[in-house]
């Protein structure tokens, strides 16, 4: 047994080592001399590597371990980072040096730590050359159990294309709305170290991690090993915004899940393991809106879909099974999606109507950047949840509801007006990096 | 005799209905079946008519086809004509489409094709298996009448049928067979085409047809005995309902229950057939009889239901509803929408209504162009999703004496409409949807325990759901250890002494062994308050318990006793700084349930790990009594100041080790545990530093004779569902009542005895003072006079202290022998919260304490 360590006094983050058997990838990592920390992640029917993908593979897994230890850096925030195989090429250690600032910008406003200057991967190492794989036409599309990822789904599903499924973990939400889409699933499973739990009880620093950017890594191994030339996910313009600014530095609580990171990984995939793997997102060019809108037209999802952030593990079958109806992700999607669907539908999917609740004025108030910064949550921009506040208020059928009733009186007063349509949400921008093969399914949702 | 679509779709269960028509022929009856199509294929012919090209049709028909082929060959029939014929039929129209009948013509002579091949195979089998059946088409006997407010759709695809006697049909029949089979859900119009009869129309076929024939019965077959008093799924306690007269039923089939739809009861009432519903499962249960008759009973409310999904339409105006023509005006729009109204409430200002959750309602902008259209005249507000719950029975207003505990019930909800129509069937009251599901139950109990649901009288309530379906034995009711085995003893320590409390230790030995059979919980501890008699602290010490404890007091009380080894807990309320200073002295586990101790006293707590009770409030799913949730409560940290809390633990250096709720108390529901258990570690999930989790006690005690018990097994099943998903945590419970409630017993003697008006008094030397659960909670106690167990109770009581307050009842309404001075009565379920809640009031001496083994 190794001595007990205080996580918060460690000195040193060391990537020890990673490796791949039979479906199974060891990350391995270590504070100081202390204990390993050895993190699996289970590929379910793994086929052997191909020899033409094994250097690709290879990359794919190291840029995942350096990635998932994120989860163990932020136990200790050490000031010194070691990684074992030696020292990244300045891609590389460019790539993690923003997403450890960047994802952890939460966590560290939270726990009122500053980042800046104490992440510096080692760098000085040769970047490889890589050239094109052949890999299969088809594309792993994560699902979330939420809209976003329903929409990606049916948007590729019209054009056709052909794609699977794809989830990390345990969630009885998630597997049945893969199963809703008819789509060919993969379910990878992640089993955190359970020294991390340890180091927890032991006073861990604790918080946000960018677990997209995990998920994105462990796609990119799955992609190679399986075979797929896209991982199509699902994060939509907003995801870019800052949720707020603090002493200088942006906090964006989906950094990785913004535009940035995209292109960084993107790029990153392209010169590191093939060119031909694209990573990319197809709701980049939309607003929350335009998705509700194009989700307000997938009723077969409306029973099984949830974006509540309370995490569901046992399902049941009334809405409050699926919405705790008290968050933000709640709120927000309540919300973007009323102007969409006729009242009495949108209210059987919640089971409850928030916007006539006054206890919840606060969580909207929130989403509207009224008196308050925006949660840190995946929710859309303030004027977008203002615009939707403001559409509402229009529609007689809204009109004397507790929360609408509130906006129209007190808070409407305060805003211009001409600030507040909802058409031009509805417009696509320019921003996407939506590989050649998958723009007809881009086109498609606006 | 119709038979749904699962009865059809296998060879087992075509083997079942070939026993129950023989059995019918045996008793001298002439049978005519009738049939659904094929689980599954009503809804592949819709889909078919839905598919625009003509290759797909072909298949989906050639897939429909496949399914009947799978069922000849399980039965080894060869392809009868007559299935054969309707198989090429289907063909021919999949593949010529909508061309020359016409959309709806064609729609509905497609999905005419479920029953017509359905019967055709059935007529095949029957006759192959020596029950000679003549196959007849239904659209020959059943002619669709045109009403005036049909249009082309409702004409085609919902129609009706003249369901007059038609001596002409059954003398046909007379010369034809003694067994038919024949379709449900279609009829024939006057043009000839082929229509269908709408949602629930094979029910409504088989009642046509008993209409047109005069029947003996008509006998709808399906997979539950009948109607019950409560949708099952909801009410596992609801008991089978054996005899309704046609408009109790057309009431609750339209008010919630699926079992038969509301329509197929119209045309029985004017035959004055009688409907008869079967298990066809377990044809040996009784099932339930709907006839014209109304024999002499006791006014009775006949089940309570809930339909959910109902919209209101508020509309405020002033002044404008005195106008002629005004509401014309409104409902108006109504119709222009297509939006059909339910039930209709009024004010002076306001007319609210009612909207059924249809297509219409849900998937079209009807709600939004109706507002539009009447925001015009008035304030219009759309209030959503409701559920429409309806207490039925003949003779409502009535029984509403008895109603008041259930109307107190609805007092602590936000009701937005209640309604009552004059027929004098039905008491509706309209509440927000989520509430729902845990008050049914709720109210279900309230109804039986208020008597205005007479389950006492056997001619009208059969079994219980339960009893009859439900999984594992239902627990039954142990004969109390102090009826038998202890009663002589019982007799003699009250000769001795009264008032005085009795407590027998095997009780509580058995009740403590069985919370010990749930492997989920990790630790047990019991929360002392209940009862804090030294030798039940020992005896639960034996049994490996831990204690909860509120005060210091009860810290010191414990730790007398108790091993220094055994965990304690300190979950006090609004407590005093120094009662946390005594404690984290102590070994005791230390709970908070609020901001202040931490923002005050933080330094207290430092380097120390404590448990956070929280509030889990209303909102985030469970409803048991909802005055205890939320902001009402006293108890524990609301959700929303966690982070606060967290931040302020973070600051003190505080570790939150554990998360703890409690639900209230009394609850039998096991599935509520698992929910608090999955509230509390989907939010242990964000605390990095929590190892365990409290879920609590409350476990309930059921104190009406003939109430199910918590069921343990069950309540193990849910807990162990729920740790699967959350490994990593430790379970913990404090129980209370569950453990100590029936080991304990109050011994009292009658004093005197009053007669006042249709009232009789009956006084016992101790009330109030010592037992004020009756007094503060309207708690239900089983009393009985010990002295005369054996005679016939032929006395109505109320059971009264001798204190000095018009609240000093024991019991009410008591159904007791005639009793004498110096009988030995005795108050049972007092070994919670009994001598711990007993006062010195009117300076009475207190009950002593006796222990037995």
């Amino acid at each position: 047994m190794s001595k007990m360590i205080q996580p918060r006094l460690t000195q040193l983050f060391r990537f020890v080592r990673c490796s791949y058997a039979d479906g199974v990838a060891e990350l391995v990592y270590a504070f100081d001399d202390g204990e390993e920390l050895i993190e699996r992640i289970r590929f379910p029917h793994a086929p052997a590597i191909p020899a033409a993908r094994a250097a690709a593979f290879d990359a794919a897994l190291k840029l995942l371990h350096l990635i998932a230890g994120v989860s163990y850096y932020k136990a200790g925030v050490p000031p010194k980072i070691e990684v074992a195989s030696g020292p990244l090429d300045d891609a590389t250690a460019e790539l993690l040096d923003q997403l450890y600032l960047h994802g952890l910008a939460e966590f560290a406003y939270r726990n009122g730590l500053d980042l800046r200057g104490r992440i510096a991967f080692p760098r000085g190492g040769v970047a490889p050359t890589v050239g094109t794989l052949s890999l299969p036409k088809r594309t792993l599309v994560p699902i979330g159990g939420g809209k976003d990822s329903l929409v990606a789904v049916e948007a590729i599903k019209s054009i056709g294309g052909e794609a699977t499924a794809v989830w990390v973990g345990n969630s009885a939400l998630i597997a049945a709305c893969a199963e809703r889409t008819g789509l060919p699933t993969l379910n990878i499973q992640r089993e955190l170290a359970p020294g991390l739990f340890e180091l927890n009880r032991l006073g861990a620093w604790n918080g946000h991690i960018p677990v997209t950017a995990v998920n994105s890594a462990i796609l990119a191994v799955a992609a190679i090993l399986y075979g797929y030339d896209s991982i199509a996910f699902a994060n939509e313009r907003s995801a870019s915004a800052a949720t707020l600014e603090y002493e200088g530095q942006q906090v964006n609580h989906q950094w990785s899940k913004g535009y940035a990171f995209e292109q960084l990984l993107g790029n990153w995939l392209h010169t590191h393991v093939a060119s031909d793997l694209d990573y990319c997102s197809l709701l980049r060019p939309y607003s929350e809106l335009a998705i509700t809108r194009a989700f307000a037209k997938l009723t077969p999802y409306f029973d099984a879909f949830s974006s509540c952030n309370r995490n569901f593990k046992l399902l049941g079958p009334k809405p409050a099974d699926r919405w705790c109806g008290q968050c933000p992700k709640c709120h927000f999607v309540f919300l973007a999606l009323a102007p969409f669907l006729p009242k009495p539908r949108l209210l059987s999917i919640f089971g409850r109507n928030l916007l006539d609740d006054e206890n919840q004025a606060a969580g909207f108030d929130a989403l509207l950047e009224y008196q308050d910064h925006k949660p840190f949550e995946c929710v859309g921009e303030g004027a977008e949840a203002r615009a939707a506040m403001y559409a509402l208020s229009q529609r007689p059928e809204w009109q004397e509801d507790a929360l609408i009733e509130r906006f129209r009186s007190e808070i409407l007063p305060q805003l211009d007006a001409s600030q507040l349509a909802l058409e031009p949400w509805l417009e696509p921008s320019a921003e996407q990096r939506v590989s050649a093969r998958l723009q007809a399914a881009l086109a498609a949702i606006g | 005799m119709k038979f749904g679509g699962t009865s059809v779709a296998t060879l087992p269960r075509w083997q079942n209905i070939r026993e129950l028509v023989a059995s019918r022929r045996a008793e001298g009856a002439r049978v005519l079946v009738v049939v659904s199509a094929l689980t599954g294929v009503t809804d592949a012919l819709k889909q078919m008519c839905a598919q625009g090209e003509s290759g797909k049709r072909s298949e989906a028909a050639k897939a429909i086809a496949q399914r009947h082929y799978d069922l000849l060959d399980h039965m080894q029939l060869a392809m009868p004509d007559t299935l054969g014929d309707r198989l090429a039929d289907l063909a021919r129209l999949a593949d010529e489409g909508v061309a020359t009948l016409g959309e709806l013509a064609w729609q509905a002579q497609v999905q005419a094709h479920g029953e017509l091949m359905s019967s055709a195979l059935g007529a095949a089998f029957l006759s192959h298996s020596g029950l000679t059946t003549q196959w007849l088409d239904a659209r020959d006997c059943l002619a669709a009448i045109a009403l005036p407010n049909q249009n082309e759709r409702t004409r085609l695809l919902s129609s009706m049928v003249d369901s007059r006697p038609d001596p002409v049909l059954a003398a046909r029949l007379a010369t034809l067979g003694e067994v038919f089979i024949t379709q449900g859900f279609i009829a024939r119009e006057s043009q000839g085409r082929t229509v269908l009869l709408g949602r629930g129309g094979s029910d409504t076929s088989a009642s046509y047809f008993g209409a047109l024939l005069k029947a003996q019965r008509v006998e709808i077959w399906t997979d539950v005995a009948g109607m019950f008093t409560a949708n099952p799924r909801q009410v596992s306690g609801a008991r089978l309902l054996q005899r309704l007269d046609y408009e109790e039923a057309q009431e609750i089939a339209s008010t919630g229950a699926k079992v038969l739809h509301p329509r197929c009861l119209s045309p029985l009432r004017e035959s004055r057939v009688p409907l008869l519903i079967k298990d066809t499962n377990r044809p040996e249960l009784d099932g339930t009889v709907i006839g014209p008759e109304v024999r002499a009973h006791a006014p009775s409310v006949k089940a309570i239901s809930a339909r959910k999904g109902i919209t209101l339409v508020s509309m405020e105006s002033v002044g404008m509803w005195q106008q002629v023509g005004f509401l014309a005006d409104v409902f108006t729009h109504f119709k222009q929408h297509g939006l059909s109204v339910d039930l209709i409430g009024s004010a002076e200002t306001n007319v609210t209504v009612s909207l059924d959750p249809t297509e219409n309602l849900l998937d079209s902008d009807a709600i939004a162009a109706l507002a539009s259209d009447l925001a015009k005249v008035c304030r219009v507000k759309v209030i959503a999703p409701c559920a429409a719950i309806t207490l039925v029975g003949r003779g409502m207003r009535s029984l509403l004496h008895t109603l008041s505990g259930v109307l107190a019930e609805f007092g602590q909800l936000r009701v937005h409409m209640i309604s009552q129509s004059s027929n004098n069937l039905n008491l509706t009251f309209v509440v927000d949807e989520e509430v729902v599901d845990t008050l049914l139950p709720h109210l279900h109990d309230l109804l039986i325990g208020a008597g205005a649901l007479r389950t006492d009288d056997s001619e009208l309530f059969g079994p219980s759901w339960q009893a009859l379906y439900g999984s594992g034995e239902v627990p039954g009711a142990a004969t109390a250890w102090w009826r038998e085995s202890q009663r002589q003893r019982l007799l003699e320590l009250a000769a001795e002494a009264t008032p005085r409390y009795v407590y027998h230790l095997p009780t509580v030995r058995q009740q403590a062994r069985e919370l010990n059979t749930l492997s989920a919980v990790d630790r047990l501890h019991y929360a002392v308050k209940a009862n804090t008699h030294p030798a039940i602290l020992r005896a639960l010490v034996a049994e490996g318990f831990a204690f909860e404890c509120v005060s210091p007091g009860e810290l010191k009380a414990v730790s007398a006793i108790v091993p220094e080894a055994t965990p304690l807990l300190f979950t006090p309320n609004f407590a005093p700084r120094e009662d946390y200073v005594f404690a984290l002295g102590t070994r005791a586990t230390v709970t908070l349930d609020s901001l202040y101790p931490i923002e005050h006293w933080g330094e207290l707590f430092r380097g120390r790990e404590i448990v956070l009770r929280v509030d889990l409030g209303r909102g985030l799913g469970h409803h048991e009594k909802v005055r205890t949730g939320g902001s009402g409560s006293k108890f524990g940290l609301p959700l929303d100041q966690l982070a606060i809390f967290l931040q302020q633990a973070e600051t003190h250096g505080v570790i939150v080790r554990g998360l703890h709720a409690h639900l209230g108390s009394g609850v039998l529901d096991a599935g509520h545990w698992g929910e608090v258990y999955a509230q509390l570690a989907s939010l242990a999930e964000r605390i990095g530093s929590v190892t365990f989790l409290n879920i609590g006690g409350g476990l309930g005690v059921p104190s009406h004779p003939g109430e199910a018990r918590l069921d343990i097994a069950e309540l193990d099943r849910v807990l162990r569902e729920v740790k699967a998903a959350y490994p990593q945590y430790q379970l913990w419970m404090e129980p209370g009542r569950y453990l100590v409630a029936d080991a304990g017993v109050l011994l009292a003697r009658v004093t005197q005895q009053k007669g006042k008006g249709a009232f009789r008094y009956l006084g016992i030397d101790t009330g109030m003072n010592s037992l004020i659960r009756p007094a503060l909670y309207d708690a239900w106690h089983e009393i009985v006079n010990l002295s005369r167990l054996a005679e016939p109770a032929t006395a109505l009581y109320q059971v009264v202290g001798p204190i000095c307050e018009s609240g000093d009842v024991l019991g009410t309404d008591r159904r007791l022998p005639e009793a004498q001075e110096g009988d030995v009565m005795l108050i049972a379920q007092a070994g919670a919260y009994g001598k711990v809640m007993s006062s010195h009031y009117n300076l009475r001496d207190e009950a002593d304490e006796i222990v037995i083994e």
